[in-house]
């Protein structure tokens, strides 16, 4: 179906023709993929468009129900990640497989331990995993436990690991979602030097300019079947982004009106925890302000002090001008102040329950709907049928645990819990980190209407793009301050950056 | 393509509904079944009339308690304490009711009275105190009813001197313990109206979603706001109280206060409940299932003894059946995260 764009060359490893059914739904359906030496392929596709379920028949990790694997040209149908991993093939996916109570050198070696005469040479382990950690550009302390570190600094451990594994291909699955700017800077050039080195490279990623700038190909997957594969040089981004949605998209970031009106959050130089130092904004109704900052610049801290997830040690919280004594997660959805964590599998959601008892259960504390105690069946099921719908949440089945969700819809779900009660202020912490082109789409969408209903909106997010195209306002933090208020024309992508990284990175910069 | 997508969007269909809500169960239902199929046929006197009356008096101590157990289990906790709680009743309500019956020897009711008085009472200060460990002190749950249950049993036997209390009520003892209404034993008849309370907390009023949600993920409770150590203190002090009534129905059915009552109590409920379908990690479960895991537990044994199986080869069999209710667990976990 699909003319190979490389036709030299044995690629590293191959599939073609390749389905995998859960039943009677094909998760992947005749997909091929070819990964050359020396190429950086690109993935790109919507959640739930089998990128994972490729990823999986590639290093073995499913069983093909159809179609052929191949490892260098030479057919392998029974490939399993262990073998993978011997004959080359590196995977770094979106779930973290580091052991949390070990060290970051221990981690680093695991499955491949070197020895001494038979006992475990740490200096040795130590070392490598100091060399190829030099090489991403990071530090870590190789003797911390891994449950101490950030989750950015685990996805950089899991990358040196795969790394330091023997050469050959590397999988990436959204590798720069948790990681900031800088971070993702060094890993950009590691691929950068793989590639030159002659590593066969697969890259999924949601970020038009990390496709453009690292990928030489583009493979398009929806709904389990490969829609499209371009040399980049020759595919533009409406196209990509057409195929990927399964219909074309005029402007990305809606325009949001900014009508702002009196004020509604006041933050007065908030201190928390080491992070926090001097946290300064004012949000008004009717208006979107964004955050932004490196990975660690407190921003999330600020947040979380303000909803009264992290003491707070010195500052002022004012909501519509009182000063606010005690805040607790509790007295701050009551007054109308509503958190979304970044982490929702961590913070947000329960993932055992169904998606009702996620929705619904912070308006069980409303009259409306559980009255003195007692459940009003009725009224929670159309809150939460209204909900589903509004959001288009996928499987529609209120009764499907969470955990059995995408995270696009996961997320959808987070959201949907935040739309069950009319508020007045919305605070949403990386809302759209790992959520697919479509589902972010609808969720700018909500933002819009939240805005011109007169909420007000504090956005924190990583993605510059997002944070300049939909904030009326900017402000930068660094080292756990609010440094910089940019509005206007000045909200561009350089400013953001520059303020972000001042103070160390200045001069780099220019 | 597009067709399965919108079949896994549309609504379930009623009978796959019925089919997941019977598998939510596990094969429960179904090796229940081969067991009675079993213990019948090694015994003919198994499904008489008689022997059932008697599976249904035995289950109904270790019914309320596993009730109280479900709750705490679904909020992510343990209460081990539930051993300790029956025999600390038992003592302290039968030296009240033997106190008032001596000052008030014509009123057998008032002693009664005093009796259920002292047997709730009990049962809520335990239960407050291993709420205070778990919520407000926040230790690991295992380790403060760990730790009260020695503090319990040691209360109970300094107050008992590791005596029996004897000369209860007659009323109470022949009344409450052995006595039938309408063909029914009358402590089955007291439980009742407990499990319906637990059962519609759990599953018709806002205090189940609430516990579910604490133990199914503890931060996102607090992230939307759900009053944690209130719902806590809720769910260990409802595990004792009804531990405690259990507890007193017990007493009357042995017919004296005895300070080693009931140590039974705190593996048989946990299994109980895991097998019914409670996950040890929380936010799992539901009354129905313990119902069943509990007549499950009750007419392994009931059916051993018909066999004429000693009661410590029955310790041996439970143990086994519970490391297969955990594991089971797992396996349902592992399922799910898939």
């Amino acid at each position: 179906m699909l003319k190979p764009l490389e036709p030299s060359g044995v690629p590293f490893v191959a599939l073609s023709g390749a389905s995998k059914f859960y039943g009677s739904f094909a998760a992947l359906k005749g997909a091929d993929l070819a990964l050359m030496p020396g190429q950086v392929h690109m993935l790109l596709g919507e959640n739930g468009a089998g990128k994972s379920t490729l990823v999986s028949l590639l290093i073995g990790a499913n069983r093909l129900d159809e179609g052929n694997r191949y490892l260098h040209g030479q057919p392998c149908p029974d490939l399993s990640p262990d073998m993978a991993r011997a004959a080359g093939l590196n995977a770094v996916l979106q779930d973290f497989s580091l052991a949390p109570s070990l060290t970051v050198a221990e981690n680093f070696a695991l499955g491949r331990e070197q020895t001494r005469f038979g006992l475990l040479s740490k200096a040795k382990m130590v070392k490598s995993a100091l060399d190829t950690m030099q090489k991403l550009g990071i530090t870590l302390d190789p003797d911390a436990r891994v449950d101490t570190l950030t989750r950015a600094e685990q996805q950089l451990l899991e990358i040196a690991r795969a790394l330091g594994g023997k050469p050959g291909a590397l999988i990436l699955d959204e590798p720069t979602a948790m990681l900031s700017h800088n971070e993702s800077e060094r890993l950009f050039d590691a691929v950068v030097r793989l590639r030159a080195a002659g590593w066969a490279i697969l890259y999924i990623s949601h970020r038009m300019e990390e496709i453009r700038q690292l990928g030489d190909v583009v493979t398009i997957l929806r709904d389990g079947r490969l829609t499209g594969h371009y040399r980049l040089a020759d595919v533009s981004n409406d196209r990509m982004i057409a195929e990927m949605v399964g219909r074309p998209m005029e402007s990305f970031y809606p325009k949001i009106p900014h009508r702002p009106a009196e004020d509604a959050l006041e933050v007065v130089a908030l201190a928390s925890g080491s992070k926090l130092r001097d946290g300064n904004l004012t949000l008004r109704f009717g208006e979107i302000v964004g955050l932004g900052g490196l990975v660690g610049c407190g921003k999330a801290e600020l947040a979380r002090a303000v909803f009264g997830l992290e003491p707070i040690t010195n500052g002022v919280v004012l909501l519509d001008g009182n000063v606010i004594k005690v805040s607790s997660p509790a007295a701050m959805l009551a007054r109308g102040l509503i958190y979304l964590p970044q982490d929702r599998r961590g913070e947000a959601l329960a993932l055992n329950r169904s998606i009702g008892d996620n929705i619904v259960i912070e308006a069980l504390a409303k009259r409306e709907y559980a009255r003195a105690g007692w459940l009003r069946g009725g009224r929670l099921q159309q809150l939460v049928r209204n909900l589903i719908d509004k959001l288009k949440i996928s499987p529609a089945d209120p009764f499907k645990p969470v955990q059995e969700l995408s995270g696009g819809n996961q997320q959808k779900v987070v959201l949907a819990r935040a739309l069950s009660l009319p508020r007045r202020i919305y605070i949403f912490d990386e809302p759209t980190a790992g959520v697919d082109v479509a589902t972010r789409l609808d969720f700018y969408l909500q933002l819009q209407d939240l805005c011109s209903g007169g909420a007000a909106i504090l956005l924190i997010t990583s993605d510059l793009q997002e944070l300049i195209h939909l904030s009326h306002r900017i402000i930068v933090m660094h080292d756990g301050r609010c440094i910089a208020t940019l509005d206007g024309p000045d909200m561009t992508e350089e400013r953001v950056v520059s303020h972000a990284f001042s103070g160390r990175h200045e001069g780099a910069l220019q | 393509m597009s067709l399965s997508r919108s079949k896994a969007g549309g609504k379930p269909s009623l009978v796959s509904s019925f089919i997941n809500r019977l598998l939510r169960f596990g094969a429960l239902p179904i090796v229940l079944l081969f067991c009675i199929v079993i213990f019948e046929l090694a015994n003919p006197h198994f499904l008489s009339r008689t022997n059932l009356i008697n599976v249904l008096q035995q289950s109904v101590f270790l019914m309320l308690i596993s009730f109280g157990q479900m709750l705490v289990l679904i909020s992510g906790g343990f209460d081990l304490s539930v051993g300790a709680v029956v025999a600390l009743t038992s003592i302290l309500s039968s030296t009240a009711m033997v106190m008032v019956s001596g000052w008030q020897p014509d009123q057998p009711f008032l002693a009664i009275l005093a009796g259920f008085a002292t047997a709730l009472l009990t049962g809520l200060c335990a239960g407050l105190v291993n709420a205070l460990g778990v919520s407000v002190l926040r230790v690991n749950a295992f380790i403060v009813t760990l730790a009260t249950t020695s503090i319990f049993q040691g209360l109970t036997l300094v107050i008992s001197q590791g005596m029996e209390v004897t000369d209860l009520p007659i009323q109470f003892v022949y009344g409450i313990g052995s006595d039938f209404v309408l063909g029914i034993p009358v402590s089955a008849l007291f439980a009742v109206p407990a499990l319906l309370i637990v059962y519609v907390l759990l599953h018709r009023m806002r205090f189940g979603r609430y516990v579910y949600a604490i133990g199914s993920n503890t931060k996102s409770a607090l992230v939307a706001g759900v009053p944690i150590n209130r719902y806590l203190m809720f769910c260990y002090a409802i595990c004792s109280v009804i531990t405690a009534f259990s507890g007193l129905l017990l007493t009357a059915r042995v017919s004296s206060g005895e300070p080693l009552l009931g140590s039974e109590f705190p593996l048989d409920s946990i299994a109980a409940a895991v097998i019914g379908g409670c996950s040890l990690r929380g936010g799992e479960g539901g009354a129905i299932g313990v119902l069943l895991g509990v007549i499950f537990i009750t007419v392994l044994a009931n059916g051993m003894d018909l066999m004429q199986i000693g009661s410590n080869f029955q310790m041996i069999v439970l143990g086994i059946v519970l490391v297969g209710a955990v594991v089971l667990d797992r396996f349902r976990a592992g399922q799910n995260r898939k």
